[in-house]
């Protein structure tokens, strides 16, 4: 199990540290995040080669972090020396009795820490300094990769040759097969790991056995004919026969089948939900670490919800899951409490969310909490017309519109509100909430809401009492029957408090769209105030 | 407390017992520490015809052993920007060298012989050390336990206390390849001293003692005299040995320097010397006494040095260093044994004449 994932160097990753859970590790950010990225490199650490390859073959200028580079060309262009960037990535383990081999203190732990874990390091290789002194000549931002050497070793330094086996590693993602073998790298890692090692060679011998039958069957008469053909250089015979060698191994040619349909012809969202089964599900050797990357993609919301279940289902306890996701049903599914923000060089995670808290939005699974954790700032109010209504208000008072502002309207359509602050407060957003009073006075309200309260991130504004129960009763106090009815172009006749009542958020539209000015109800004005200073 | 030695007598199929051992216990992660290279491979191919293929065994020497699990790992809890980039085997700290030069050189690589001491104050540095090692083995088998030398006998008390169950057999009478000869530390130790350490174990506790006394090469009239060898105050028992084959020429013979060749061409021996720099008045083909440990010859003959050739005569008792070298050379003859010595003196040995 990982406690701490150390990135150094690495694409967007300068230096960067994430503390993941025992279970269940959900990675949201923006795009660009470093998703997609974070988990590339745990599983590199993992395997000592990505996508199957070797890092050497792999590795590019690309890899590198931008920045590092930069500083470094910097600090070289004044005539300082730096050493040459390099990539590091360490993976902190349990200190758990089956991993004590990797155990040791070759980790930039300070002080000094002994620990199970493994780390690769990409770093300019001594062999080569000359063509690396001749390079830094006229050093320039693509790195001389090709005098770059790799190493992936224990935290004890002991060399690893392939993955340990107490670190068996399952990655799921969301591509879909397309190379005509019709097996991915992953997946074929997944079957291979899911065989037992009897299973495997039965399966290779008859493979074997039956490429034979063909050179004896159907290629026997041909092999006569070219026999008396003549064609090599020294009238050798010629002859066809299947290829034995391991380029063609049962590997490449086996390919699961659902439901009679190859693999590769499955339907998106199935191939998904197979691969899920066959890397958590395994007899021998269980997999230890699960990676799912946007297991939302090319899922209709029904197999989304049967594949998190599945997930659900398959993993036990000493599994660790990361699921890398853009989708909120998925967040909250699986839990809010394993969530780790990204925002490229930092992570922040989740920390002491109750477990009702937990439990409530796993029951509303639809409910936008992503929105919530990845806005910068965030204003909470009841429902739409008030949204709209706030939008108007703040572009008065600054000059902007919140989005301009980084603010995200979020409406909590009947959700409790101590809920949401409570995971505002987890992770660390500001936030103002406005509501109704419907008829309470504000201090009473704000008694079940208080500790979540500090007056500088986190603020609740309420409308006095005596001005209105709800926002439309409160517009026309703050700007007077006459004026609002002029705005809105209702008749007379009707009763403006009624009108507005019923037309909610149509009467929200054309005050927000008027040109004629808005007086903005006190508490509006302040929360507007108070969020572009939070 | 299931530590245990075995003290065997030469040629009492010492490594034998111990690949048995492994072939027993397969299900158990084991090492098996050795302290020469030749060990090491005969160790290895006698476990891959005997105890099959096994993941569970490692066969390492004990400079391996301690770079692997105690120096590579653990080396910055001494000195936390460094690493391990290898191994100086002849190399030597200055004098005086203190820090991280008292340990390795220039490059990185840890002096042989300080690799104990090194790997000790690392144990002691951190718990973490021994704990992942009792996590890694169940048991450690030791071959030829008595070469350990100087920081050693340290680490190995340590692990006698660990939850690693510690077996090792050894003869302390062929004491002769020290780990670290130049070592200082536990130079009481060292040699053939090493039985008393066993027994002050032994009186606490943390061990328990078996004698194997019986061998399977030297025939009697050889093991006999090698029994002499040491004084009875060190109290080794007495060898049997259970070798009855018969030829025309059995037994421990003087030989005058005059008969050399004769006897050389009737009975070609394997001729031994202390080293390069004895016996220089015989141009024979001789291997030096330390390095046939573990080989086993039909007939030896054996250039005694200064102090050998006194015990013979006069029964004057080598020291225990001396006495181990000759008990190992003696000891490698499965028939017969002939020392060139011109003058018996008080010697009650058969002389051999054509």
């Amino acid at each position: 199990m990982i406690t701490r994932i150390h990135i150094r160097g690495y694409r967007i990753y300068k230096d960067f540290n994430l503390l993941p859970n025992p279970k269940m590790n959900i990675l949201v950010g923006g795009n660009d995040a470093g998703k997609s990225t974070l988990m590339e490199a745990v599983s590199l650490a993992l395997n000592g080669r990505i996508g199957g390859r070797s890092v050497l073959e792999e590795l590019n200028p690309h890899w590198f972090n931008t920045e590092l580079v930069k500083e470094f060309l910097a600090e070289r262009a004044a005539g300082k020396k730096p050493a040459l960037p390099e990539i590091l990535i360490e993976l902190y383990l349990r200190d758990d009795d089956e991993l004590q081999v990797l155990c040791g203190a070759v980790n930039t732990a300070v002080p000094t820490n002994a620990c199970p874990g493994v780390f690769l390091r990409i770093y300019p290789n001594e062999e080569y300094q000359d063509m690396l002194d001749d390079w830094l000549k006229t050093p320039n931002a693509l790195l001389p990769v090709e005098y770059y050497t790799c190493e992936w070793r224990s935290f004890a330094d002991r060399e690893l040759t392939k993955r340990p086996r107490v670190l068996s590693v399952a990655t799921i993602d969301s591509r879909t097969v397309k190379s005509s073998a019709g097996v991915d790298y992953h997946l074929r890692q997944i079957l291979s790991d899911h065989l037992e090692t009897t299973e495997k060679a039965e399966i290779s011998l008859g493979f074997r056995t039956v490429k034979a039958s063909m050179t004896d069957g159907a290629l026997a008469t041909v092999n006569t004919r070219f026999s008396t053909l003549g064609a090599s250089l020294l009238a050798e015979p010629m002859a066809l026969a299947m290829d034995q060698t391991s380029r063609t191994s049962w590997e490449s040619v086996i390919t699961p089948h659902v439901d009679n349909v190859p693999f590769s012809m499955a339907g998106q969202g199935q191939q998904a939900a197979i691969k899920i089964s066959l890397a958590m599900k395994r007899h021998s050797a269980k997999v230890k670490i699960v990676m799912i990357e946007e297991p939302e993609n090319h899922l209709s919301h029904t197999s989304l919800t049967t594949l998190l279940d599945r997930v659900e289902k398959l993993a036990s306890d000493d599994q660790q899951l990361f699921v890398s996701t853009h989708s909120t049903y998925v967040l909250n599914r699986l839990g809010l409490n394993a969530l780790h923000l990204l925002n490229r060089n930092y992570a922040s995670k989740i920390t002491a969310l109750d477990p009702g808290t937990v439990r409530y939005f796993q029951r509303l699974p639809g409910y936008d909490t992503l929105r919530l954790v990845l806005a910068k700032k965030v204003v909470l109010v009841e429902g739409p017309s008030d949204e709209i209504i706030f939008e108007r208000v703040f572009h008065d008072v600054h000059g902007l519109t919140p989005m301009a502002a980084g603010i995200d309207i979020i409406s909590m359509r009947g959700l409790a509100l101590a809920r949401c602050l409570e995971l505002c407060a987890a992770v660390d957003k500001p936030v103002a909430v406005m509501r109704d009073n419907d008829g309470i006075e504000p201090t009473d309200l704000r008694v079940s809401v208080e500790k979540w309260l500090d007056g500088t991130k986190r603020e609740l504004f309420i409308g006095q009492v005596s001005d209105g129960r709800t926002l439309e009763p409160q517009l026309i106090t703050a700007n007077g029957e006459s004026h609002l009815r002029e705005v809105l172009g209702i008749t007379p006749k009707a009763d403006l408090v009624t009108w507005m009542t019923r037309e909610k958020t149509e009467g929200a539209l054309l005050i927000a769209e008027s040109p004629k000015a808005l007086s903005a109800p006190n508490y509006m004005k302040e929360a507007a105030e108070f969020i572009q200073n939070a | 407390m299931p530590n245990h030695l075995t003290l065997a007598v030469a040629g009492g199929r010492k490594t034998q017992g111990l690949v048995d051992y492994c072939r027993e216990a397969t299900d158990r992660k084991i090492a098996v520490l050795t302290f020469t290279q030749t060990n090491q491979q005969e160790i290895r191919s006698r476990l891959a015809s005997q105890a099959g293929d096994s993941n569970t065994m490692e066969v390492m020497g004990w400079y391996t052993f301690l770079l692997r699990h105690f120096a590579q790992p653990f080396l910055r809890f001494k000195f936390p920007k460094d690493r391990v980039k290898g191994f100086d085997f002849e190399g030597r700290p200055f004098k005086f060298a203190t820090g991280r030069s008292r340990f390795m050189d220039s490059g990185d690589r840890v002096y042989g012989c300080e690799l104990g001491k090194l790997a000790f104050e690392l144990m002691e540095a951190t718990p973490t050390l021994l704990r992942r090692l009792e996590c890694i083995y169940d048991k450690i088998l030791i071959d030829e336990v008595q070469d350990l030398a100087s920081y050693d006998w340290e680490i190995l008390e340590v692990l006698l206390g660990s939850k690693i169950d510690v077996r090792m057999v050894g003869d302390v009478r062929q004491a002769v390849l020290s780990t670290n000869p130049r070592g200082q530390k536990n130079k009481k130790f060292g040699y053939a001293a090493s039985l008393e350490w066993f027994r002050d174990r032994e009186a606490e506790g943390l061990l328990t003692i078996t004698y194997a006394t019986t061998t399977y090469r030297c025939r009697t009239e050889i093991a006999t005299f090698s029994d002499t060898i040491f004084d009875a105050t060190w109290g080794f028992p007495d060898t049997t040995s259970e070798n009855f084959d018969a030829t025309e020429h059995d037994g421990v013979f003087l030989l005058h320097t005059q008969h050399v060749e004769e006897y050389v061409g009737r009975y070609r021996p394997q001729c031994l010397r202390h080293s390069v720099n004895s016996a220089k008045h015989l141009d024979l083909d001789f291997q030096n006494f330390k390095g046939v440990k573990g080989a086993t010859f039909e007939r030896v003959l054996l250039a005694p040095t200064t102090n050998i050739e006194s015990f013979i005569k006069k029964g004057a008792h080598l020291e225990a260093t001396a006495a181990a070298a000759f008990y190992v050379a003696v000891t490698r003859a499965r028939q017969s044994l002939a020392i060139v010595v011109d003058k018996p003196g008080e010697s009650k040995l058969p002389v051999w004449a054509p």
